[in-house]
This record gives C-alpha cells, structure tokens and sequence, in this order.
C-alpha cells in the first residue's frame, strides 16, 4: 500500500549532539539515524562533530571513527570494506550506496546517513531484508537441468553464451537498488524489486539452464514483474554499475516477443 | 507476530534524480488528461443545447485563468506525448543505459514547453 508518511513509531526526533573534543579545525557534521531497539523511543537523528585531519577518506572510516572514539554503541554492517560483501548499504545523503567505496569528500556539507529506505530497522543502520532473500530464493536461484544420476555430463559454454552473463552476475545483493525503488516502497510485499529481477534476469539467460520457459513463466506477473514503471533509482543507485531497469525490460521483451 | 520496529524514513530522505522526477510527472499528468478529456467532451455535449450554454465557456477562455488553464493543458498534453514515445522506446529495448535515459528525460522536458508553445500559438491563431 502507499503511504507517504512514516507511521507514529517511525517519526524522527532530532537526537543527540556531540562536540569535537579534538580542538580540530577541520571538521565535518555527520548526521546518523539512530534507533536503538531497547528503550522503545522513536528513531532519533544525532549529530556527530568529527576531526577530518585524522580519518580515512571512506565514509565507512568515519563510521568507524565515531564508533572507535566518540559513540561504541553505533551500529552498521560492514564485512569486506572493498565494494565486494555488499554489507555496508545504506543511505548515505539521499541515495543508496556502500559506505566502504564512497568517498566523503564527494559530499559538500554535513553528511546525512540513514538506513536502506523502506525497511524495518533492526538496529541504527541495519534494515530487515529478510522479505528480499525469500524473494531471492523464490526464483530459483541455481541451475537446473534434466540430467539425473549417472547421465550426468559436463555443461559447456560458449565464450558468446557466456558473455551474455555480463553485467548481470556481478550483482552483491546489496539492496541498494531494490531499497531505492518506490515501487518496492508501496508494493515490496509482492513486487520483486529489481535485485531480484536482475538475478531472475541472470538465470533466464544462462545458456546451460534448462528451465528458461518455466523461469519466464512464473516471473511474467502483474505485481512480481510490471510494477516496474522504469523509474531508473535502480540503476542510478547500484554501487556495482549495474543496469537492473535493463535487465527488467528485457524480460518484459522477452515476455511480449516470445 | 508483527514486527514493531520502526520503518526506515523513504521517501523523506531520498534524493530527486531526472527520471524519477519525469516518472511521477508522467503519472499525474495522466491522471489530469484523463479528467480533461472528459471535460473537453462534456463541453462538446453542451453544445448541442445552443448558444446560451457555449457563452459561458467561452468568456471563461478568454480571461486569464482561461488563458492560464489552455497553456497548461498544452504543457500536460505535449509532455505525456513525449514522455510516451521515450517510454515506447524503453519497451522496445532501447535508452536503458544511464546517460542515454538521462539525456532523453531532458531531452522530453525541453521538447515539451517547446511543443505547448507551439501549440498554443497554432491554436490560437486557428480559433
């Protein structure tokens, strides 16, 4: 369902200040959602004042930073710290992103960090994706094929059939695209977002799977696939440099030309 | 059991780009023509009872707000029309890539005041 405004437990009150205690010159305000699931108080926005001269040039170091030395009770995911885990999404000034690749002084101003849009908070910068690994499990994702036992032989592929994989198996599953959506926003329930069309995407070109027919036909849904209005955040926000509106759109073809 | 933690803030935070921004456009703009076309064939209707009844709308046209009212309707008319074919364009397969949906999306605006004052112009020296 859409609704625009955040229910009552949702609303943000602002939060906490905290004052460089540094004496730096170079500072920067960085705004952080905060909610912490233990006091039953609405989510709160606090203000921390960090020293710049000494911070790594990530915005995950400056995550860091606060958490080593102003506030231990911040809480993010991180793993990899190199763009690969797809841990660290979050918001970070208005758009999707992973906190470890970009750089805060691509930033002008205060920085504003808060959690993947549209998700339950678990806590501070965590989101619930849980709803979109049940969707990603509901394609399929893994190869199938007719053979059985002993017949079993090797699956060759072509360099040509293997390039069609291009761009579309590089996807983390950070959620970036699928939070940035506002069709995922209104109909997260039933849409698939567009992660997971591009990982239905995926298997559906993959020249060694033999379900293609049954794949096309249990994505082609007026609420799992055609919620997709080409809206393009998606693509917009996908740290990778993926293109997930693509990757539905050509499903859709497929679908209308098949 | 209902999960009672708080939803993160969306729309409220999320930041504007091109495509977005022309994507609700489009669907407002729809909304609106379709109501338009409905008034525009009631006003037709109305003109089967005679002068008396078309009078009204006439003087309501040549005031400023009737004047305001038809340059809008121009801009909403030209900008669905041109945000169709881009979207036509989309289900053909073609314009995903970043820059190319970027540059189409200010490629429609543009095209679309150019067209409402075309259009505007041409009706107004026709009628």
């Amino acid at each position: 369902m859409v609704q625009f405004n955040l229910p009552q437990n949702s609303k943000i009150e602002v939060g906490k200040y905290y004052k460089d205690k540094t004496n730096s010159k170079n500072l920067k305000k960085i705004n952080i959602y905060r909610w912490d699931p233990s006091t039953g108080e609405n989510p709160r926005v606090d203000t921390f004042e960090v020293d710049m001269d000494n911070c790594g040039p990530k915005v995950l170091d400056i995550l860091f930073k606060i958490k080593n030395e102003i506030d231990p009770s911040l809480t993010f995911r991180r793993s990899c710290a190199h763009g690969v885990c797809g841990s660290c999404a979050m918001n970070i000034d208005g758009i999707n992103s992973l906190a470890c690749i970009k750089s805060h002084t691509d930033f002008k101003g205060d920085l504003n960090i808060y959690p993947l849009p549209h998700l339950k908070v678990v806590k501070d910068l965590i989101g619930d994706l849980t709803t979109l690994y049940k969707q990603y499990e509901s394609i399929q994702p893994w190869l199938k094929v007719d053979q059985t036992g002993e017949e079993k032989t090797e699956l060759k592929q072509s360099q040509k059939e293997r390039e069609k994989l291009d761009g579309h198996y590089e996807c983390i599953l950070c959620a970036c695209c699928s939070t940035s959506c506002p069709s995922y926003w209104w109909n997260g329930d039933k849409y698939l977002g567009p992660a997971v069309l591009l990982q239905a995407y995926r298997w559906i070109n993959d020249s060694r799977d033999g379900d293609k027919k049954e794949r096309l036909k249990k994505v082609a849904d007026e609420l799992k696939l055609y919620r997709c209005h080409t809206i393009m955040n998606c693509t917009n926000s996908c740290p990778k440099g993926l293109n997930p509106a693509k990757a539905i759109g050509s499903i859709k073809k497929m679908l209308a030309t098949s | 059991m209902q999960n009672k933690n708080p939803l993160s803030p969306h729309l409220q935070i999320y930041k504007w780009h091109i495509s977005s921004l022309l994507s609700i456009s489009h669907r407002i703009v729809g909304v609106i023509n379709f109501l338009i076309i409905c008034i525009i064939c009631l006003w037709a209707i109305s003109l089967l009872f005679g002068q008396n009844s078309y009078e009204p709308i006439e003087t309501f046209f040549k005031s400023f707000i009737g004047k305001f009212f038809a340059v809008s309707l121009c801009w909403t008319f030209s900008f669905q029309i041109v945000n169709e074919i881009r979207h036509l364009f989309w289900d053909a397969g073609f314009g995903f890539d970043l820059k190319i949906s970027r540059i189409t999306g200010v490629i429609a605006l543009v095209t679309s005041f150019v067209l409402t004052i075309l259009f505007f112009t041409m009706g107004k020296n026709f009628f």
